[in-house]
């Protein structure tokens, strides 16, 4: 299963559904819920923590979090 | 004359909140405290149209009202006590139109709280370059309110605001969601249980960690014929709220609220792609920080040997202009050498916080969160920590609480342990006149060797901070999941006028706050400095004139009066002036300053037999293997209440033990030891300096720390551990350099 | 003229002694009616859950 972590830079993602109690409120008061867009904007010099775009709010979370939201894939194509 | 309108701001962070509210108020706005806490609080009045009036109160950001802070608790608190002074009559949230959609949420929270409220679309100059369109009308409709499309940048939509407030009883305060929706079954037992209640009140009450004041939570977690769920169930809950709101808001920006993408242009990402680069990032912010050191050095030393100079030359005139007696003397002595010591430090405390608020009000501060965290992780910190330990750089105390940012309980327990080894700017003052003393003038590479030695110190208080991170990250077991998330802003140009008030704020609150502290220990140790108990105090005169007699002026007056005559000589011959006339003008000065020097030596030797001395004298023993005498140990021992009160003691001490009036930094630089050399040499200067770098000394530090930790054991462990610490490296250097 | 000098000077010693102790040794709690802090926050997840 594909999470955020996966992501490549510039590379986008729907959420899918995911264990909701591991995530902290905050996150998905951001909006992180299924059906939104992730978009991975930057990684930190030390391949650590990732910059992403969440359905417009642009926050930075660290892998470990980023593992535990699950997501497909949109291919490059669709980008823009 | 009517009631003002009570109004409250209400917005997530980096909206923008700030400047709406000075443009509201303009300069008619005060800064204050919440009784108890040390949240500030800003209040301020607007005139509106029609002759009436809107008092106005920035609450602190938050994203929602779910709360996880002292400062969103506040929120939560006042919008819940329908008794409070300052409960709104009309709320005002305040949105970004770039993140619209997230800054609903809060908006449509506070909506269901049925309380009249206005939303305000900020930055809306930003608009058309993000491609963003809106229908206001229908999005008025879907979310029951009015909108203010406002630029704060531009001034425009102000007074928008302002007529909206003043319409605020026609507003709607029907909620947005209903509450119930969240678990039917749930809340209908809770209506039951209380009638009078409201549904989503008594939610934020049960879900909230919040004071309350009409039903206290107990009484609802009491309440026999109900039964409150596990917390996990309540999460839960909360989760479905979240989800809820969200397809509301959704639904309402799905027809009023487009992006064209293809429209907007940023410049955000590709500034991002270098101040976050893998090595441009990291060289960009060490210059950064080189430039911050660098202007506080250089650029504001002149403001400050003028301001010097000034309190000298007021202390003289008033010896000369008032009655002689003791009051004139704790006038000139006591007092104006207390607020010298103070004022001295406004240029260098003005530079470092707008260097401060350029970084934040910028977005810039984020990108060194991110850019630092992993680096910082290894030391059992965040990359968050980096924010406390900046802007520890300015004060401990809002650094400190600055840690509530941090997720992670260990990571946040050891942020808020090593912060007060960054340089605090009450550590600038010591380090400033010590590096004026003793560190020699000249350049390296364009940048003096005082900024240089300014930045090595700021440099080691930073080392010490990470290293002992990294003890403590070994020695704690505390077990914690690894949780960070930051936001990332958008980069905008800081508003002059926010700048300029921050500074103005803290400026004034360093002078206030901490001026007060120093002027009240400036007062007390002049009347212990000039009063004395013992038979040598009150015979003074007696015993300095018999000695004079019999063994001759001291050494010090003697290179006094010897470095008197000269400099005037000196002078004179370059002048040109005969050498005869030289001659004599200096057996004439002879006489005068062998007369001023005796007056010097008694008082002196009054100091030295006063109260203050007596006690220096007895304390003298612990500071002497660190090359201090028993006058800057009353200063160490004073700056334990408070950091800055080292250069205000010492202005006290050398004026109550002097006849003259000369600036501060001349009459510590004429001080000798026992064996006649300067007493701020290098070796008991640098001892000082590293004292002072690593020494726990301010009492509301600990104070707060107390609080942020809810207990003793962590600020009496700072205590301990970094006064011992600060001891030992103090003694080891001067031990070495002497 | 001395003796108001003297006054002045215990008036103002009293001010500035009675300021450091109501700032440094009287506990806040006194002055402020004890208001409880309800977020201590010394526990993990602080600040996201």
């Amino acid at each position: 299963m594909a999470t955020v972590a996966d992501l490549t830079q510039g590379q986008k993602g729907i959420i899918k559904d995911f264990a909701e109690h591991v995530l902290p409120i905050k996150l998905l008061e951001l909006g992180c819920l299924p059906g939104n867009s992730i978009e991975l904007i930057q990684v930190a010099p030390l391949n650590d923590p990732i910059y992403i775009n969440l359905s417009g709010s642009h926050i930075a979370i660290r892998r470990s979090l980023a593992e535990l939201i699950e997501l497909d894939i949109i291919e490059e194509t669709q980008a823009l | 004359m009517s009631k003002n309108i009570n109004v409250a701001l209400i917005g997530n962070p980096n909206t923008g909140k700030t400047s709406v509210f000075n443009q509201l108020t303009g300069l008619k706005q005060k800064v204050g405290n919440y009784p108890g806490i040390t949240v500030e609080k800003k209040e301020g009045i607007c005139k509106l149209p029609r002759g009436v009036k809107a008092h106005i109160l920035d609450l602190p950001g938050t994203y929602s009202l779910n709360t996880t802070s002292l400062d969103e608790s506040l929120v939560v608190e006042l919008l819940l006590n329908k008794n409070d002074k300052d409960y709104p009559d009309v709320a005002v949230v305040i949105s970004d139109v770039e993140n619209l959609k997230r800054n609903l949420f809060l908006f449509t929270q506070i909506k269901d709280l049925k309380i009249p409220t206005i939303l305000v679309i900020n930055m809306a100059d930003r608009m058309s370059r993000k491609g963003i369109s809106m229908d206001i009308e229908a999005m008025e409709k879907k979310l029951d309110t009015k909108i203010a499309l406002v630029s704060t940048r531009k001034g425009q939509g102000i007074e928008r605001i302002k007529e909206l407030i003043a319409d605020y009883k026609n507003l709607s305060s029907a909620p947005n969601v209903d509450a119930k929706r969240i678990s039917p079954e749930y809340f209908e037992r809770l209506q039951k249980t209380f009638p009078n209640e409201d549904l989503y009140k008594l939610w934020l009450v049960i879900t909230q960690d919040v004071n309350f004041m009409p039903i206290e939570k107990k009484h609802i977690e009491d309440a026999t014929s109900f039964t409150t769920k596990s917390k996990e169930e309540l999460k839960k809950l909360q989760h479905k709220e979240t989800v809820l709101r969200y397809q509301f808001i959704n639904n309402t920006l799905k027809e009023t609220y487009k992006v064209d993408f293809l429209a907007a242009k940023g410049f955000r990402a590709s500034l991002d792609k270098i101040l976050t680069h893998k090595i441009f990032g990291y060289l960009i912010f060490f210059v950064i920080l080189l430039t911050i050191f660098q202007a506080i050095f250089d650029w504001s030393s002149y403001p400050m040997d003028f301001i010097d100079e000034q309190f000298a030359l007021a202390s003289e005139w008033i010896k000369n202009t008032l009655p002689p007696g003791v009051f004139t003397d704790l006038l000139a002595e006591g007092i104006i050498a207390g607020i010298g010591g103070i004022v001295i430090f406004i240029p260098q405390i003005a530079f470092l916080f707008l260097f401060i608020s350029l970084l934040e009000e910028s977005g810039y501060m984020s990108r060194v969160v991110f850019l630092m965290d992993r680096l910082m992780r290894p030391f059992g910190l965040s990359g968050k920590s980096i924010v406390p330990l900046i802007s520890g750089t300015a004060c401990a105390i809002p650094a400190v609480m600055a840690t509530r940012t941090i997720e992670n309980w260990k990571e946040r327990l050891i942020t808020i342990l090593v912060t007060p080894f960054t340089t605090c700017s009450a550590r600038l003052p010591v380090y400033l006149i010590l590096i004026a003393l003793v560190i020699p003038k000249g350049t390296i590479l364009g940048l003096s060797y005082q900024a240089l030695t300014l930045m090595l110190l700021y440099l080691i208080g930073f080392g010490m901070a990470i290293f002992s991170a990294m003890i403590l990250n070994k020695i704690l077991k505390i077990k914690s999941r690894s949780l960070f998330m930051v936001e990332m802003p958008t980069y905008r140009l800081p508003l002059l006028k926010n700048v300029a008030y921050t500074v103005l704020e803290k400026t004034k609150s360093f002078v206030f706050g901490a001026g007060k502290i120093i002027l009240a220990i400036s007062i007390v140790l002049w009347f212990l400095g000039s009063n004395g108990y013992s038979e040598d105090f009150k015979n003074a005169e007696q015993i300095v004139n018999d000695r004079i007699e019999q063994e001759g002026l001291s050494t010090y007056s003697k290179n006094y009066i010897q470095n008197n005559i000269d400099a005037y000589r000196e002078n004179a011959l370059a002048e040109g002036i005969a050498p005869e006339v030289i001659q004599d003008s200096i057996q004439s000065m002879t006489h005068d300053l062998r007369e001023r020097a005796e007056a010097q030596e008694i008082a002196s030797y009054k100091l030295e037999h006063s109260y203050i001395g007596q006690a220096g004298k007895a304390f003298e023993p612990l500071v002497k293997p660190l090359g201090y005498d028993w006058k800057i140990g009353i200063a160490v021992l004073t700056s334990f209440a408070a950091r800055e009160v080292f250069v205000g003691t010492l202005a006290t001490i050398y004026s109550v033990g002097s006849d003259e009036e000369e600036t501060i930094k001349t009459r510590m630089a004429a001080e000798l030891d026992s064996s006649g050399r300067p007493l701020f040499n290098l070796a008991s200067g640098i001892s000082l300096m590293l004292f002072y770098a690593f020494a726990m000394q301010c009492m509301s530090t600990l104070a707060i720390v107390k609080r942020e930790t809810n207990s003793w054991k962590w600020p009496l462990f700072q205590l301990g551990f970094m006064s011992v610490f600060a001891y030992l490296v103090a003694l080891i250097a001067y031990q070495i350099l002497i | 003229m001395e003796t108001v000098q003297h006054i002045l000077v215990y008036l103002i010693l009293a001010l500035a002694v009675a300021y450091l102790v109501y700032k440094f040794l009287l506990p806040k709690s006194l002055i402020h009616g004890g208001k409880k802090n309800s977020k201590d926050c010394s526990q993990d997840n602080c600040g996201c859950s």
